[in-house]
């Protein structure tokens, strides 16, 4: 009686966990496919996408639109935008939020706890709100079709980051900086040479996400600028899009590509990187 | 020490610490809080830059926002379509919930290669995403028609145009989801498990009463972070609606009648109207959220 009831539960779990890895693979399906179906017509010829009966595959390969999509649009120089508006707002920001983070976590500060609830409630508050007047800021200074109102607000910190800084410092024991105040070191050579190594990981994760961030972010490029020359990466492959009609699906999905590779490329390479910081962001581990 | 000179250490400390912070203090002035007040000041104004019109309106244009005849209808709309949009939160949460127990299963082999793949999305240029599933939505030569073999005016009609956006963002959103959740299961430990086993409850059981609630925390973090995002949703609305009247948010209003319209007053007054409702989102979340007691 005992065995026959073993085997049947042996049985069930077995029959549970095919059909997961049954509904997995049709979910991983549908995760790569778009991929697939996004790279198979960057090679197609034009007159192949707009056709009727669909085929996945292309008819004809041909890699035309690699060559044309650099003389159509100013894309290297996209890539030159993006990348102005990623390093200096990266490198700074995350400095100054690591900085602050540290005033916040390992000094005495009056009214420590009031300043950090009014900064953190600035995240409460939606782009949406803001943006007209930043606009009509820069554009009094004649900073539209510039890419200063992109990186300015960036160079200032980014509170979610010094939040996480905050909590991830609350680790580190602070007898390790008296050890160094008493060895004659002031508050900013300690940060820099006993914090700033210790913090490492969580900066490196957090600067990751953020570059993801500014990538994708179309929002406030689409409003500023409104050049080609200018343009960083998403606006300019919408522009591509808008001049073409949105009729050379083989162009627009080569710049969609091409613009998804070096953010594919960097979560394949950090892969865990990747899964521990999103848990640790939420708070949940 | 003497004690005076340790107290003028402590002020020297003190005045550090708040060098040390002034980058974030004075980015918050000029970026949040002088742009707050100058928005909320004309939201009681009809300013508009190009005429250089500005008179105070007191309420007005809140009031434009419910009743004029040009903008109420639009206003409204981009209300409901943002509404309708914020489904794809529970759609996104149930499936990822589901795929989350499945793969936290200990028998479940091959759990890093799906969680790469299931969060490939999320590390996608957001112009990619909308793109290919815009192609893929596409009436007349879209891979979805095809397959099964209909016209189905996905992105022209009203309300399909939502549903279609719902498709996506759940495709694209549910990554994020799905780590989160198996994250949260991976923290119920296995006593709870053992004991309903020895009593003799079965998967559906265990996942009912045990999984389900422990990870309520996880489902309220998704659900706030899903209306804040939700409530600012602009750039599909471009890349993958082509700014479809059926699909135009709240967000794509205040740029509309902004930065279209050089209606500032009234884009100023809708974009209180979301600021509150965020904030009341987002307070909530602090007075639930764990994550925020940091202090204790």
């Amino acid at each position: 009686m005992e065995k026959k009831f073993k085997i049947s539960n042996k049985t069930v779990s077995t029959v549970v966990l095919s059909l997961s890895y049954a509904i997995m693979i049709v979910l991983a399906f549908t995760m790569i496919f778009p991929y697939l179906y996004m790279v198979l017509t960057t090679f197609k010829p034009m007159g192949e996408t707009v056709s009727p009966e669909l085929k996945v595959f292309p008819i004809v390969w041909t890699a035309e639109s690699y060559k044309e999509i650099w003389q159509l649009v100013p894309f290297g120089r996209g890539i030159l935008n993006t990348m102005t508006v990623e390093v200096p707002v990266i490198l700074v920001g995350t400095f100054t939020s690591a900085l602050g983070a540290y005033a916040f976590a390992k000094m005495r500060m009056p009214c420590s706890k009031i300043i950090l609830l009014v900064l953190m409630s600035s995240m409460m508050v939606p782009f949406a709100a803001l943006f007209l007047p930043q606009y009509q800021i820069y554009s009094s200074l004649g900073l539209t079709n510039n890419l200063l109102p992109l990186i300015l607000p960036g160079l200032f910190g980014n509170i979610s980051m010094v939040f996480f800084f905050i909590q991830f410092m609350g680790g580190i024991p602070t007898a390790l900086l008296e050890a160094a105040k008493i060895d004659g070191c002031g508050h900013f050579k300690s940060f820099l040479h006993i914090m700033l190594p210790l913090l490492w990981p969580a900066m490196a994760a957090q600067a990751v996400f953020w570059f993801l961030g500014i990538w994708n972010d179309y929002f406030a490029p689409s409003i500023y600028l409104t050049k080609e020359e200018v343009m960083t990466l998403q606006p300019l492959i919408n522009r591509l899009n808008a001049t073409q009609g949105g009729r050379d699906l083989p162009l627009v999905m080569t710049g969609a590509f091409l613009s998804s590779i070096p953010l594919i490329a960097v979560y394949l390479a950090f892969q865990k990187y990747f899964m521990s910081a999103l848990s640790i962001t939420s708070g949940i581990k | 020490m003497t004690k005076q000179k340790s107290g003028k250490l402590v002020r020297r400390e003190k005045i550090t610490a708040l060098v040390f912070v002034s980058p974030l203090i004075i980015g918050f002035i000029v970026f949040t809080l002088v742009c707050m007040i100058i928005s909320f000041g004309w939201s009681f104004t009809n300013f508009n830059p190009i005429s250089g019109r500005m008179k105070f309106d007191g309420w007005g244009q809140y009031v434009d926002l419910f009743t004029h005849p040009t903008y109420k209808k639009a206003f409204l709309d981009s209300i409901l379509n943002t509404l309708f949009l914020l489904l794809s939160i529970p759609v996104s949460i149930i499936i990822s919930v589901l795929i989350a127990a499945l793969m936290n299963s200990k028998k479940f082999k091959g759990k890093t290669v799906f969680r790469v793949i299931i969060y490939l999305p999320a590390v996608t240029s957001v112009v990619a995403v909308n793109y290919i599933w815009r192609y893929m939505f596409e009436e007349n030569y879209g891979l979805i028609n095809a397959f099964f073999h209909a016209h189905i005016p996905w992105l022209t009609d009203e309300t399909l145009v939502k549903v279609a956006m719902i498709i996506k963002n759940v495709w694209s959103g549910i990554g994020t989801q799905v780590i989160l959740f198996m994250a949260g299961m991976q923290n119920i430990s296995d006593e709870y498990y053992e004991a309903a086993e020895l009593d003799g409850a079965g998967p559906v059981y265990k996942f009912l009463h045990i999984t389900l609630p422990l990870v309520t925390p996880v489902l309220f973090y998704t659900i706030i972070t899903g209306l804040i995002g939700g409530f600012q949703m602009f750039a599909d609305v471009e890349l993958f609606a082509g700014g479809h009247y059926g699909a135009r948010t709240i967000v794509f209003f205040i740029r509309n009648y902004g930065i279209g319209q050089n209606l500032y007053g009234l884009a100023s007054a809708a974009s209180f109207l979301l600021a509150a409702i965020i904030m009341i989102i987002t307070a909530l979340q602090f007075k639930f959220n764990k994550w925020v007691e940091y202090t204790d």
